[in-house]
């Protein structure tokens, strides 16, 4: 392991809570997938990314880095008609990785880590795979997939490789942040009017509250839903919760 | 050197192969023995297995969708002091609260330090510093709460171990009791939808429109979304749902 700790360098990382300092680019996840990929003696991988927040009916998985080639459209959409919607139900409920095996005679799919994996249908598919669910929270959960004719993992691997995966979709999240934070930061004012709102008190109990008029408070509450992009006060609570200014 | 926590180091540390292991891994081991404890009765004595897997000396393990006035219902399984538990259960679910939901994604499965509060006694011989791993079981978030010996550095990579596993017995044992408290399940589907698109900014006409319903339909689900929630507007009711990442 390296080690390298100039003080203050040290402390700004510990701060900041050791996030990565560039945004990785896709290219480096590819690599990394490659890696386990060879290690799992499989020869697709694929990284599939809930979207569509809320509505259990809404959700669903999207391929976001994958090595098929030219024949994506047709393998993912084999993938997703095969196990799309038990790996969303599965993703709901469990953090056991997924198992199954595929069509064909030589196929073959055993984990090492029973019962601490749970098995999907057999021969749906031209390929047998593991699937790693990872569930970060309200952001970024998904699957990485591994695809190949033989698929027998030790306990020791499946831990590993789960863990390797969750690190690479918090690492993808991560390289989206930007995009998740408001044009203009919250005032404190307007940080404590969405919190008092979001807590059931209408504008005449936070205004009496803070000692201010009803029509300052809706006027701060204005500016914060402009701020975080939202079209209504309760949008505006709801993306301030999302983000971390409220909770 | 254990304690570094940087991010990239991480990345590299857990990354060996176990293929190259002829005699069975302590992790492997580990996976056998508590693939013998899957059952809520084995709950305890797999835990006792992953505690003593870091050399820690106490697990508290909490999760974390529980109402804040719910105290102890927080608390799946525990062999801390139960002075310790009372005193730090409501903490941890006040500290969580206060973090950004994205702040708590980037940092799954990564073992964080805390210090206990002045006011508890640790029992002798045991550090005031406690490690915390949390990791989602579904949509409910858990975390292993370990206390263990003074001047003691536990392995960063076997904490991981330990988030992982913890979270694959989990899956298997607290199955029932997760999907029994899960309180999507009080909402029926219709709710829901309603509660998304007022998250999205929608008014009851644009949503009225949208599902083809009249929009004293929708308000009679928002009413009783505010009743079965005991929320007092209709801004509380969407913080409540955000919060319980019902949307």
């Amino acid at each position: 392991m390296d080690i390298q700790l100039s003080a203050p360098g040290a402390m700004e990382t510990e701060i900041r809570l050791a996030r990565p300092q560039k945004a990785a680019r896709a290219s480096d996840f590819v690599s990394r997938l490659q890696v386990m990929q060879t290690i799992l003696g499989a020869e697709h991988f694929a990284v599939l990314r809930l979207s569509g927040h809320g509505l259990p009916s809404a959700r669903k998985l999207t391929l976001s880095l994958h090595n098929w080639a030219h024949e994506v459209d047709v393998n993912a959409r084999a993938l997703m008609e095969a196990y799309g919607p038990a790996m969303l139900a599965h993703l709901e409920a469990s953090m056991l990785p997924l198992l199954w095996e595929g069509a064909g005679e030589n196929q073959f799919a055993e984990s090492g880590a029973e019962p601490f994996t749970a098995r999907l249908p057999a021969r749906l598919l031209p390929w047998s795979g593991m699937a790693f669910p990872v569930r970060l929270g309200a952001h970024g959960n998904g699957y990485v997939v591994f695809l190949g004719t033989f698929i027998a993992p030790s306990s020791d691997l499946i831990v590993d490789m789960h863990m390797k995966s969750c690190q690479l979709l918090i690492d993808m999240l991560a390289g989206e942040e930007k995009k998740l934070t408001p044009a203009e930061a919250l005032s404190e004012r307007e940080i404590a009017c969405l919190q008092m709102a979001g807590d059931g008190c209408i504008s005449e109990a936070i205004a009496e509250k803070m000692g201010l008029s009803v029509h300052t408070v809706n006027a701060y509450l204005g500016t914060a839903t402009t701020k975080l992009d939202a079209v209504n006060r309760i949008q505006a609570i709801a993306k301030a919760i999302r983000l971390g200014y409220i909770t | 050197m254990e304690t570094i926590r940087s991010d990239t180091a991480a990345w590299e540390s857990y990354g060996f192969s176990a293929e190259t292991v002829e005699r069975k891994s302590a992790r492997e081991l580990l996976v056998q023995h508590l693939g013998r404890c899957a059952d809520h009765a084995g709950l305890s004595s797999g835990l006792r297995a992953l505690t003593d897997y870091v050399s820690a000396s106490h697990y508290l393990l909490v999760r974390h969708d529980a109402a804040p006035e719910a105290g102890l219902e927080a608390v799946v399984a525990s062999d801390w002091p139960f002075d310790m538990v009372r005193g730090i259960a409501g903490a941890l679910l006040a500290s969580q609260s206060r973090t950004s939901e994205l702040e708590k994604c980037l940092t799954l499965l990564k073992p964080c330090f805390s210090h206990l509060d002045e006011t508890v006694t640790a029992p002798k011989g045991i550090s005031r510093e406690y490690c915390v791993v949390a990791f989602h079981v579904g949509r409910v978030r858990m975390s292993l709460l370990l206390l263990f010996p003074e001047h003691f550095i536990l392995s960063q990579s076997k904490l991981r171990d330990v988030g992982v596993m913890t979270g694959y017995f989990a899956s298997v044992c607290c199955q029932g009791a997760i999907l029994r408290q899960d309180r999507e399940m009080e909402l029926t589907d219709r709710e829901v939808e309603c509660l998304y698109w007022i998250a999205e900014g929608k008014t009851s006409d644009e949503i009225a429109v949208i599902l083809g319903i009249s929009r004293n339909t929708i308000n009679n689900y928002i009413t009783s979304v505010m009743r079965k929630t005991a929320t007092k507007t209709r801004s509380e009711a969407i913080a409540w749902a955000v919060r319980n990442s019902l949307v």
